[in-house]
């Protein structure tokens, strides 16, 4: 290479040849790289030329131009073609071309420098030109000939199959260089040196693997050649490139195609892939995605892009998408089928049972299988390098490898594993006497089995004489295991010893190689029962004894023996009951295990000896003896309870010892005394002993243990010496008594709980505290006082005796609310704080009410009766339909005020102002002819009608006395202004009250302005209500009547009022007030 | 070659030519020949078409999505690009036409289905083994339409005396790379849940 510093490159190709710089002066080659002989070796080349090619790299119209080498050092320059002188360096050509550009110079080093004058280089150059001629030929001829490029799009690989045609030789070394372009010619993208030994004729080949899928784009191929063949020494030299050769492996799509690139491609998971897609002119905004994620290209040509995906992930076993489309529906994709990376198999390992096979298992990892036929699971092959022999598993984690019948003892193993795209192994060398796993034993037996020992036997697997096995025993009871190791050939034996009868055994047995341990076989288990022998104990008995009248029930307990002592199953207990009162009789009771108690019903009068023994298949036990004497009773009513304190490790108990010889105590109590069962437990105590300590699990706190001390002569003969009860931890009451109250007086009451069981309580109740609490009381002397928040006052009765439940309250208030609480306390505290209960006390005179009550409402049924029988009398005397006004009070209050003397007032003194006339006649149903209403209606939907009357003809014009009534209702008002009505009567009114009465409609309500004038004129509203009335001569009383009535029209009866104030702002009125509110001024006008 | 004949078209074969209870083959050349079916047809026949019909239909919607979600991403996010039912060989439809011109079109659809569904069921047990409920599915649809055929067939022999009728088939996927059998699956199915509507409301 000329132009650059091509040493590294040519450093590769000629691997220990040194290059230097060449300097030259003149022409167009002035300067350039020459490459020296290797050192301390003869250049296999004699030819050596510096070159340069001339023209632009691959558009095939460059040339190389040789120079002849020249000797550098210290030795004279040669002009070539004269080869060197022996011995001195030697300058040779660079095998690498393709720089092209200018020759610069480059200064060499000073060592390397070597300055030539303009005239023999020129010389040289002339004598160079000739042989330049001569070479051109040759390299013409051995230009390769492509006869073949074949595309294998799965591995994106092209297969170049060429020739050298005329070759002169028969074989020759070759070198070929091999440039291929993708897109364009000149886009050379790979640039290959490939070296063979060609013989005549022979087809060549070269593949070539491309990253990026072939159908992306057009490739061009070329080559050429070189004879590089030390055998022939001349000069050699490059040939001609062959012409370039296009290699589609896709057409071009459609404008509207889009196509993505490479097709279903197995890649491995965490490898990196290139596709790409090859859209046609008319799509645009193509975007493609693997899986989900969009990912970003990198454009190849105008309508190629490539996506270089790196460390790809595995997602499935049926393939990763990938998928590229625009807005327009044109897309196109792809499948990446991903494999999991192939791993070593782990845990390689192999062993023999039986010296006939190998089993050789590993831990295969992971799956590397695809579907769609990809690849297939990855397969397993053993390979054992001193048998040469293979063997192609079929599982995926264990081989079995057949033993050659030879002497093989050593194997070195290669396990390979394999899929499409990878291949790993790992080895393993072991000597076969190292891997001897055992059979599992085989016919495990026990012989002379007894009640204490057996032997145990089995039979290994025959493996030859290869070695002794070393076997393990194992023996397991009830928890307790022992291991016994034995040295076997063929034929285990063990002696089992020490076992105890009627017990069942599990046993197993393993073997393993005793000279080279490896395993373990598997352990192979059995069972042994051995035999039974009769009980060695008399099973622990105690009795509980009560008495009836003629009759003494004798309850006999004892405790099933341990299995050490039974010996084997117990079946039976026998009792047997001997009187000693009367030698001859004998009674036996057979009682069925697992029965640990016996009722028996005794004569009281006789004493007893109770056998007790236990019984299985083989024999009896030795007797327990119980005595029950003719009078139990004899002495227990002394026996005192006493009050003991459990502790956290049981109960303490101590007693008094026995007078007399005695044969040992016996502590009996009730382990669930609240339980009907109870649970009877007894502990027996030797004779010199006088305290114990009662433990056992099932002990509670809160709950009362009774203890029976007992003890027992040498007649078996059993005597209460004390009796103990306690608790092993006392705890608070958990519930206060249920209170009755009785004899509740006025001044007391009485509380009772007699119901209240201090025996079953979770401590020893002391006593009661009774809580009284009032408001209005006083705590007497022997409470505690105690004031709460709501000035109640809470007295506390304390009653130090427990059996005394009841308590009385005195000196209360009566009818008065207390609220107590009982309540019961202990050493560990009081019980609960419970609800008050409420209690009113008594009246103090509770019958007072009905004494006084009873009469009154007599007396007052009386009255009423008194009065319904005097109605009449009591109407006329008190309410007479027409008031007599000689007996009016109102007359006698006015004239109280101007005469103390009463008088009657004359009606011509009275100016009336309003005067209602009733026509009772006409009735309710007078038709109005200008309304056409009745005047029911009217009166119903309209006011009432009031008339002013003037006083009189002669004083009309001015204000005279006037006085209304209603009833005898005064009115304060018009008495009070003197004057009639609500205002002063004009002179152009009518003069007469008949005129009055028919004059026009503006009269009245003119009347009517000043009477409701009137009305607001007081409008505190509190002006009384007065009618003044005009009585009917023919219904009213004669004696009332006036002397001058005012002549009215043919009425039969008048009304005459005044304006009532109420009546303005009334409303509707009843029928009856209908009637009577009727306003009569003629039969066809109405006024409203 | 041959596992294209196996696999799509012999199925299809197979279809065309069963009979209800008969199993006995369409004349060769049935163009001239006479309508014979060995077993009459029963009287319900349209009765049993519209059912199959609204059974295909019911099911047609949970088979599109059981088939897009097992081919993986993008397919379920991209169902209007990769499983838009552009299909464009598929057999037209007139709902206006007479029964005899919707029978026989109904014929064309679902021959036409039988076989394209067979590629599909081929292609997706391979592609995907272990999707059994697509798989189960796929047959049971597969089914179904064998059955719709036959009673088509015997409705347009034994009322109409059609006895042939032209008959396109579906696409054959064989060569197609994995991604296009994908996509051809997944449109043909969103091509069958729509045509399925359809032919369920003209029956």
């Amino acid at each position: 290479m000329l132009g650059s510093d091509p040493r590294g490159l040519t450093e590769a190709v000629f691997p220990g040849w040194r290059f230097t710089p060449w300097w030259l002066q003149a022409g167009p080659l002035r300067a350039g790289w020459v490459l020296l002989g290797k050192e301390g070796a003869v250049p296999e080349i004699n030819s050596c030329f510096l070159y340069k090619e001339e023209g632009r790299p691959g558009d095939g119209g460059g040339r190389t131009l040789l120079l002849p080498c020249v000797v550098l050092g210290a030795a004279a320059v040669l002009p070539a073609p004269r080869p060197p002188p022996e011995g001195a360096p030697r300058l040779c050509t660079s095998r690498t071309v393709s720089q092209s550009g200018p020759l610069f110079l480059r200064k060499p080093g000073p060592m390397a420098v070597i300055s030539i004058s303009g005239t023999t280089l020129l010389l040289a150059l002339l004598s160079l030109r000739t042989l330049q001629s001569l070479v051109l030929d040759e390299r013409l001829l051995l230009t390769p000939e492509l006869i073949n490029i074949s595309i294998n799009s799965e591995h994106q690989s092209l297969h170049l199959q060429w020739t050298v045609p005329n070759l002169p030789h028969q074989e020759s070394r070759m070198a070929f260089q091999i440039q291929i372009s993708r897109f364009e010619r000149s886009k050379v993208i790979w640039e290959e040196n490939y070296r063979s030994t060609v013989k005549q004729g022979q087809v060549l080949h070269w593949s070539w693997e491309s990253e990026l899928p072939l159908e992306c784009g057009p490739h061009f191929v070329r080559m050429k050649s070189e004879v590089v063949d030390a055998k022939f020494p001349k000069p050699s030299f490059w040939s001609s490139w062959s012409p370039w050769e296009k290699v589609v492996a896709q057409d071009s799509p459609g404008p509207n195609e889009l196509l993505v690139f490479p097709k279903d491609k197995l890649v491995e998971e965490g490898s990196s892939v290139t596709l790409c897609y090859v859209s046609g002119s008319n799509l645009k905004n193509i975007s493609c995605y693997l899986d989900s994620e969009q990912i970003p290209g990198e454009r190849l040509d105008a309508s190629v892009f490539a996506f270089s995906l790196s460390n790809i992930p595995f997602i499935r076993k049926t393939g990763t998408n990938f998928f590229c489309g625009n807005s327009t529906h044109k897309e196109d994709g792809t499948v990446l089928f991903v494999s999991k990376v192939l791993e070593e198999p782990k845990d390689f390992s192999c062993e023999t049972r039986d010296f006939k096979t190998l089993k050789c298992t590993w831990e295969p990892g992971p799956d590397t299988g695809l579907a769609w036929s990809k690849q297939p699971s990855q397969s397993y092959t053993l390979l054992e390098s001193f048998s040469r022999r293979k063997e192609h598993c079929q599982h995926r984690s264990w081989c079995h490898w057949q033993i050659s019948q030879g002497s093989q003892e050593t194997y070195n193993f290669t396990l390979l594993a394999e899929n499409r795209l990878r291949r790993r192994s790992v080895n393993l060398l072991f000597n076969l006497t190292r891997r001897v796993h055992p059979m599992d034993p085989q016919s495990i037996k026990f012989e002379n089995v007894s009640a204490r020992s057996a032997i145990m036997t089995w039979k290994e697997y025959s493996i030859v004489n290869h070695c002794t096995l070393l076997c393990q025993v194992e023996l397991r009871a009830e928890g307790e295991v022992t291991q016994h190791n034995v040295s076997v050939k063929v034929n285990g034996e063990y002696v089992l010893s020490g076992l105890e009868p009627g017990t069942q055994y599990a046993t197993q047995v393993r073997c393993a190689s005793a000279s080279h341990f490896w395993k373990w076989s598997d352990w192979v288990p059995q069972k042994i029962i051995t035999f039974e022998a009769a009980p060695s104990e008399a099973p622990d008995v105690w009795r509980n004894v009560t008495s009836e009248p003629g009759r003494q029930n004798v309850a006999l307990f004892w405790k099933p023996l341990s299995k050490h002592q039974a010996n084997g199953k117990i079946l039976f207990y026998n009792v047997v009951i001997e009187n000693l009162d009367s030698a001859s009789r004998l009674q036996l009771l057979s009682i069925p295990a697992p029965a640990t108690q016996q009722e028996l019903m005794l004569d009281p009068r006789c004493s007893y000896r109770i056998h007790v023994t236990a019984n299985n298949s083989v024999g009896t036990s030795p007797a327990s003896i119980v005595a029950v004497a003719g009078d139990p009773g004899n002495g227990t009513e002394n026996v005192k309870e006493e009050r003991i304190t459990g502790t956290d490790g049981g109960f303490p108990l101590s007693w008094k010892p026995k007078s007399g010889d005695v044969a040992g105590y016996v502590v009996d109590w009730c382990a669930h005394p609240r339980d009907t069962s109870c649970d009877f437990q007894w502990k027996h105590v030797g004779p010199n002993t006088t305290s114990t300590v009662i433990s056992s699990d099932s002990f509670e706190p809160g709950v009362r243990y009774s203890f029976r001390i007992y003890g027992l002569s040498t007649k078996r003969i059993a005597y209460l010496l004390a009796k103990k009860t306690g608790y092993c931890q006392e705890l608070a009451p958990s519930y206060n008594p249920q209170v009755t109250i009785k004899n509740l007086t006025s001044h007391s009451f009485t509380l009772s709980w007699e119901d209240y069981s201090t025996e079953s309580q979770p401590s020893f109740i002391l006593g009661y505290h009774v809580y009284l609490k009032s408001k209005a009381m006083q705590c007497h002397p022997g409470f505690g006082e105690r004031t709460h928040s709501d000035d109640s006052v809470c007295c506390k009765y304390k009653i130090d005796n427990p059996e005394k439940k009841m308590f009385v309250a005195e000196n209360l208030q009566p009818e008065s609310l207390y609220e107590f609480l009982v309540t019961p306390y202990t050493s560990v505290g009081e019980g609960p704080n419970g609800t008050f209960i409420n209690i009113t006390t008594q009246d103090e005179h509770p019958n007072i009410l009905i004494r006084i009550i009873l009469p009154m409402i007599l007396c007052v049924l009386l009255i009423m009766i008194l009065c319904y029988w005097k109605s009449q009398w009591m109407k006329e005397e008190c309410y007479p339909d027409i008031p007599d006004p000689y007996k009016s009070s109102i007359l006698s209050m006015k004239k109280s005020k101007e005469n103390p003397h009463p008088t009657i007032m004359n009606v011509k003194d009275c100016i009336p102002d309003a005067i209602e006339v009733i026509n009772k006649a006409e009735g309710t149903k007078t038709q109005f002819p200008g309304t056409r209403k009745s005047v029911t209606e009217t009166e119903l939907t309209s006011q009432p009608v009031y008339l002013c009357l003037i006083a009189t003809e002669n004083n009309y014009s001015s204000p005279g006395p006037c006085i209304c009534f209603e009833n005898l209702t005064y009115n304060q008002e018009v008495s009070a202004s003197d004057s009639c009505g609500h205002g002063p009567v004009t002179p152009e009114e009518p003069p007469s009250q008949l005129g009055l009465l028919a004059s026009s409609g503006s009269f009245l309500k003119a009347l009517e302005k000043n009477y409701t004038n009137s009305l607001e004129e007081n409008p505190s509203g509190n002006s009384l209500r007065y009618v003044s009335q005009l009585a009917s001569p023919l219904s009213g009383d004669k004696e009332s009547l006036p002397t001058n009535p005012p002549m009215l029209v043919l009425c039969s009866e008048y009304k005459m009022q005044t304006a009532v104030p109420s009546c303005l702002a009334s409303p509707p009125l009843s029928e009856d007030s209908s009637l009577s509110s009727v306003t009569l001024l003629g039969e066809s006008e109405h006024y409203s | 070659m041959m596992k294209i004949l196996a696999a799509g078209v012999v199925p299809l074969l197979l279809v065309l030519h069963w009979k209800p209870g008969a199993g006995s083959p369409l004349p060769i050349n049935p163009v001239n020949a006479t309508c014979n079916t060995h077993h009459p047809c029963p009287s319900n026949l349209m009765s049993q078409i519209r059912s199959q019909l609204a059974q295909l239909n019911g099911t047609a919607n949970a088979l599109f999505i059981l088939y897009y979600t097992a081919q993986g991403e993008p397919f379920p996010n991209n169902l209007d690009k990769l499983c838009g039912p552009n299909v464009t060989d598929f057999p037209p439809f007139h709902a206006n036409g007479t029964e005899k011109v919707r029978l026989v079109e109904l014929y064309r659809i679902v021959a036409y289905l039988g076989t394209a569904l067979g590629n599909i069921t081929r292609d997706q047990k391979t592609l995907n083994p272990t999707a059994h409920s697509l798989h189960s599915k796929l047959n049971a649809t597969a089914d179904t339409l064998r059955g719709l055929l036959s009673n088509v067939l015997c409705r347009l022999c034994s009322k109409y005396h059609v006895a042939h009728v032209d008959v396109a088939y579906g696409p054959d996927t064989s060569g197609k790379d994995v991604f296009q059998k994908k996509k051809l699956g997944c449109q043909l199915l969103g091509k069958y849940k729509q045509v399925m509507a359809v032919l369920a409301q003209a029956f």
